[in-house]
């Protein structure tokens, strides 16, 4: 048995006297701040667990939360925990098709949302039988049948709710949608048992103590803003700021300097943005309260380590870990000397390996397969109705995490890239197919495929080779609309860079996209051995 | 059609809402799926339906609706 994660992350905080504590300093987009106390959320995840239970919502339902970051979204969380219902976060900002795999694939029974992100739900409902609810956090009146008003709702709830404070920790809890190369996304199932590790983790890499400012820069759809941004500094009574604001380099560095931030988290691709800002801009951190930097998502290559450090003055933490692994697997962290570029080393009880394509274990400084000891905490149980996707991820009890890297011989871990077509554009792992099936929906557009290549920004970004209807010619209206629509039905994230018209896609003789002849073809490099061409 | 009518036109367009309306104080905050991806489709409608063109180091510079739309005012005289 172990805790509920709700019960982990809150009630158990009310119970020991720290029910009035301001454990989330909430920051708008224009600075305002509102401290939000364990109470807080309590009673409102008491209500809305009150109104899914109502709705006949029990465990094992699947309850997705589609909003920007906000309050409400970690009090609703926190409600489908308490019912031992699954929940599903999903980002806001993901188009139509992108939201029908997911709700879709999740047989979600209700969605919990805003009034402006309604109409992408009610364009897919047709297609969605499982669903019964769409809840508005935003509105005051019932729409229908269908959309009705959770402020409402939750103003009829009680704000006490009675449930297990124990649970196996089996007992699913949440579902993380990641692309795969091939195939629709796929939803990593974790556990309550999830959160020992997610607060160990915490402890070991992240070290907060007592009068930390803590800092979670990502969003709670992302792996690493539901375990580190909500989960575990919850869990560990952590003073953290949340800001609801879009990327601002102004704001992000007043927040830095004025909340008084000793230990931010964030992501490589955020140092990169903040690194092509004016040098003026940093005047106002010269003297700040930071104490350390973690960093996660891609690769934090030394050139930006190396100006993070400089810049604000302390050391940045580089840190590996999946959407499956659930929690850290290997860190950079204090204690440990920090060699520039590397991921680090593993963090306790984890036990990582680099393996060849034949499943043999390959010598320091070869280039392999990472894999994990299957059997730590936080390890995903199964993609969602997907169990034969999650056998492939397997071989024996190594878990095969898609990433090629090697091992130094002190013992450090270094990303290589990944061993699929799955392209990381900043942080974010974006499957081609995904927009290859988008672009093809597009009239003019008769194939297309997609490839990652290196970018300064982003890591990788996504290029779109295209070949249209009828020799139709590509221009910019055409790229617009492209653009658009990818943006709209994908997710902004998801939109390709650029767009390359070409004659014909390279395939081979069973119709596989030769993505590397598409690479050297973009990088203007030989193609290599095209005999499997069709 | 005046500017603000066919700015409106471009941002349902670019943000697929045909509810967005526009004000002088709308940020980037304010609309859903405008961040730094999207606000490149943006940008980019915007040169084709008015026909001009952002240097770089303007793009990433509108505090909000209003600045943007002065910027168009200001491009739209020079031309």
């Amino acid at each position: 048995m172990v805790e509920n994660i709700a019960y982990a992350c809150l009630t158990k905080w009310c119970e020991k006297g720290k029910a009035d504590k301001s454990v989330i300093r909430w920051i708008n987009s224009d600075l305002t701040e509102t401290d939000f106390s364990y109470l807080h959320f309590e009673a409102e995840s008491n209500q809305i667990a009150n109104t899914l239970q109502k709705m006949g919502i029990h465990n094992g339902d699947v309850v997705s939360v589609f909003l920007p970051r906000s309050p409400i979204l970690i009090s609703s969380l926190f409600g489908i925990l308490k019912l031992e219902a699954m929940s599903c976060v999903l980002f806001s900002t993901l188009g139509e098709e992108a939201l029908l795999d997911r709700l879709g694939n999740s047989e979600t029974k209700i969605v919990i949302t805003k009034n402006s992100l309604v109409r992408k739900i009610m364009a897919i409902k047709d297609s969605l039988p499982n669903l019964e609810r769409i809840l508005v956090v935003d509105t005051e009146e019932h729409k229908n049948d269908l959309v009705l008003s959770l402020a409402k709702l939750m103003e009829e709830a009680e704000g006490i709710f009675a449930y297990s404070h124990q649970t196996d920790s089996e007992t699913p809890a949440f579902l993380q949608y990641t692309s795969g190369s091939t195939g629709k996304p796929k939803g990593a199932l974790h556990v309550h048992g999830a959160i020992l590790d997610i607060i160990q983790s915490f402890k070991e890499i992240l070290q907060v103590e007592e009068g930390d400012i803590y800092w979670c820069t990502a969003d709670p759809a992302w792996i690493t803003g539901l375990s580190y941004g909500v989960f575990a500094p919850m869990a560990t009574v952590t003073t953290q700021i949340q800001y609801s604001g879009a990327y601002n380099a102004d704001n992000w560095l007043q927040i830095l300097k004025d909340k008084e931030v000793t230990v931010w988290y964030t992501a490589p691709t955020a140092l990169r943005m903040l690194m092509q800002e004016e040098n003026e801009k940093f005047a106002i951190i010269q003297s700040n309260c930071l104490k350390r930097i973690y960093s996660v998502g891609e690769p934090l290559n030394p050139e930006i380590y190396f100006w993070g450090k400089k810049t604000f003055g302390q050391e940045i933490y580089d840190n590996w870990f999946q959407s499956e692994t659930g929690s850290i697997m290997i860190s950079n962290r204090p204690g440990l000397e920090v060699k520039p570029g590397s991921m680090g080393k593993p963090r306790s009880g984890i036990k990582p390996t680099i393996i060849s394509d034949d499943q043999r274990p390959v010598a320091a400084g070869e280039h392999g397969n990472l894999a994990v000891q299957r059997g730590w905490n936080s390890m995903f149980r199964s993609y969602y109705k997907r169990e034969d996707a999650y056998a492939e991820k397997f071989w024996g009890e190594l878990y095969i995490t898609g990433d090629l890297a090697y091992q130094d011989e002190d013992g450090y871990f270094w990303y290589v890239s990944r061993s699929d077509d799955v392209i990381n554009t900043a942080g974010h792992l974006v499957g081609p197919f995904e927009v290859e099936s988008a672009l093809l929906e597009i009239e003019e557009i008769g194939d297309a495929a997609v490839i990652g290549v290196d970018d300064e920004l982003l890591h990788k970004k996504i290029i779109a080779f295209v070949v249209t209807r009828n020799n139709l010619a590509w221009d910019k209206h055409l790229e617009l609309k492209s653009r658009i629509y990818i943006s709209n039905k994908v997710s902004t994230v998801a939109t390709p860079a650029e767009f390359i018209p070409i004659e014909k896609i390279p395939k081979n003789q069973s119709g596989k996209i030769l993505r590397r002849v598409l690479r050297a073809l973009y990088e203007g490099k030989d193609p290599g051995d095209l005999s499997t061409m069709e | 059609m005046d500017i603000t009518e066919e700015l409106t036109a471009v941002f349902r367009e670019v943000f697929d809402d045909g509810t967005i309306v526009l004000s002088d104080e709308l940020t980037a905050n304010d609309v859903d799926s405008w961040d730094s991806l999207s606000h490149v489709n943006l940008i980019i409608a915007i040169e084709m339906a008015f026909d001009i063109e952002f240097k770089q180091s303007e793009i990433l510079n509108f505090a909000n609706v209003g600045e943007l739309k002065k910027s168009i005012i200001n491009k739209l005289e020079k031309k």
